[in-house]
């Protein structure tokens, strides 16, 4: 952390929320004077799903707009800022343009540094923003976008043990609701209706359980779901509402045991390390759902590690979070330039030093 | 004097203009197909530093809101919405490049004729004067009458610093630039329809 405070502005636009925000970061730990998020749920909810080109739209239209917002709620003007933090990827490309361009015409305009951050690092280190938690920890990162188990031993410093090899748990709820006729977003109307289900009534595969590692597939699921649905609309001309509740609640058993089993694996390597506080923190929209927490906490409890969850506004996607890794990536001498590039793919390994600004010229370091 | 800073990144390029008063001090483009979010900004300083100008001395920012690229239209607004928001004595004022055609320097060159901006698959996006822009076919579009097709890179952008100017001049208050898209998002419901709910 720093020695004397660091005031940033986090601007987040890689997937489907526009958000900014004003944190504070000294030797006493990170304050968040402010955090903007708009959603754009309304935009997308007809195609059930994110559209890339509908996202990069709204996010293009509403990024100063959120940064205005987070400024005068945070009471501050540019003139107070350390640095300008950018999510620079990974995410959808039209969006995470939009946000680089923004904060390079703020950086430019205010003569204020600018930092590119990897919105994963944003997620692996909001546990630091939020509780202060020590180093080395174990973070599951589970969302609409992403599936990954990393380590996290420093602020640059990540090793993924594992992740999906396909789909990530959120879209396999979004599409296990459209199959059911339940509405969008899938997260929380899945686990509502899997509330009156029964959760053996469909015996759904758990992909990967078999195999060794922390990797995780989802695909496999979202089309085992889809033939057994179609099957029962052939039998019966339809579902009950009680199908779509037997249907939700056995795909949620069916992920809540592939992510507390790949889990307790990615829990048994980080262990290896003798962490003096061991600790396994949940990022990511997926991670506010009942029965899989449920299932991480008991499993934990086993084990004798420690169980993190931020609350879901720091969980879900937010530019407090990109704020912060960019004032930790500060303190570590970290500048980038205009030539800070926007990245669809980004990955977050210690195994390829190169990745998070270290030295390498403009956006690809 | 007044200062004004167009820039462009709305087809293969990334072109900017500067102008003092009605002295254009210079106008530049560099051809790109793809990097004009990693090189707009380094460009603009350069423009400006050859002068001896920095952002703070800007009255206002000319911005090309297209239509053309989707991407390349967004790099350019964000990059005005995010200094605007930075430099408040120097407000974003977008100007299409209908608008661009029609302050070509030469009015000869456009007298009477439709402004008309290339489009994908040998399709133009065309502004009849008093309708809404649509999208066309090319050859339907030239049935319509003789065309007017945008400058070159570097004069585009000196149209857009042009056409922000008079703008500015005229006073008021300026709407955020926003992308003029002309076609709708490609997106499409999803093809497997939802299941019947039995009651």
């Amino acid at each position: 952390m720093p020695a004397s405070p660091l005031t940033l502005l986090g601007i987040e636009s890689s997937c489907d929320d526009t958000a900014a925000a004003v944190v504070r970061v000294g030797p006493q730990g990170a304050e968040i004077l402010s955090s903007v998020v708009e959603g754009q749920m309304d935009l997308h909810r007809d195609f059930g799903g994110v559209v890339p080109e509908i996202a990069a739209r709204a996010h293009a239209e509403k990024l100063d707009i959120c940064v205005r917002a987070a400024l005068d709620q945070a009471a501050l003007g540019l003139g107070n800022l350390d640095a300008v933090a950018v999510t620079a990827g990974p995410g959808l490309i039209g969006g995470v343009l939009s946000g680089v361009m923004c904060a390079k015409g703020i950086a430019a305009g205010a003569s204020l540094p600018l930092i590119g951050v990897n919105h994963l690092a944003g997620h692996a280190l909001t546990p630091r923003l939020t509780d202060d938690v020590a180093f080395p920890y174990l973070m599951l990162l589970v969302s609409g976008g992403h599936c990954q188990f990393l380590l996290v031993r420093g602020a640059q410093d990540f090793t993924r043990l594992g992740g999906t090899i396909d789909d990530a748990p959120g879209e396999a709820f979004d599409k296990t609701a459209r199959l059911l006729g339940l509405p969008q977003p899938g997260g929380p109307s899945v686990e509502a209706a899997a509330k009156s289900g029964n959760p053996k009534a469909h015996r759904f595969p758990r992909p990967l359980l078999d195999r060794d590692g922390c990797d995780m597939s989802f695909s496999g699921l979202k089309t085992a779901i889809l033939r057994a649905r179609d099957a029962r609309v052939a039998d019966a001309g339809g579902l009950t509402v009680q199908d779509q509740a037997d249907f939700a609640a056995s795909f949620q058993a069916a992920i809540t045991d592939v992510l507390t089993e790949k889990t307790r694996r990615a829990l048994t390597l980080y262990l290896q390390e003798a962490p003096a506080a061991p600790l396994l923190a949940v990022a990511g929209g997926v991670a506010a759902n009942g029965a899989i927490r449920t299932g991480l906490e008991l499993l934990c409890a086993h084990m004798g590690v420690a169980f993190s969850a931020p609350p879901l506004r720091l969980c879900t996607d937010n530019a407090a979070m990109i704020a912060y890794a960019g004032a930790a990536l500060m303190a570590d001498g970290v500048r980038h330039d205009m030539t800070l590039a926007a990245r669809p793919r980004w990955p977050l390994d210690q195994n390829r030093p190169a990745m998070l600004g270290s030295g390498k010229k403009g956006a690809k370091a | 004097m007044t200062l004004i800073l167009g820039f462009d990144t709305s087809a293969a390029h990334c072109a900017a203009a500067l102008l003092d008063g009605d002295t254009l001090l210079e106008s530049c483009a560099e051809e790109m197909s793809r990097g004009q979010a990693e090189r707009l900004m380094g460009l603009l300083e350069e423009l400006l530093a050859r002068h001896a100008k920095t952002w703070a001395d800007l009255d206002a920012i000319g911005v090309g809101i297209g239509p053309g690229n989707f991407t390349g239209i967004r790099i350019s607004v964000s990059a005005a919405r995010g200094l605007a928001l930075a430099l408040p004595h120097a407000p974003a004022i977008g100007i299409s490049t209908f608008e661009a055609i029609a302050v070509d320097t030469n009015p000869s060159d456009t007298s009477g004729k439709i402004p008309a901006v290339p489009a994908p698959r040998d399709q133009l996006y065309v502004a009849q004067s008093g309708r809404t822009p649509v999208l066309l076919p090319r050859s339907e579009a030239e049935g319509l009458g003789p065309l007017a097709l945008p400058a070159v890179a570097a004069q585009l952008a000196e149209n857009i610093a042009r056409a922000a100017a008079v703008k500015h001049a005229t006073g008021g208050a300026w709407p955020a630039p926003a992308p003029l898209y002309i076609r709708a998002a490609d997106a499409a419901p999803p093809r497997d329809p939802a299941p019947h709910i039995l009651p």
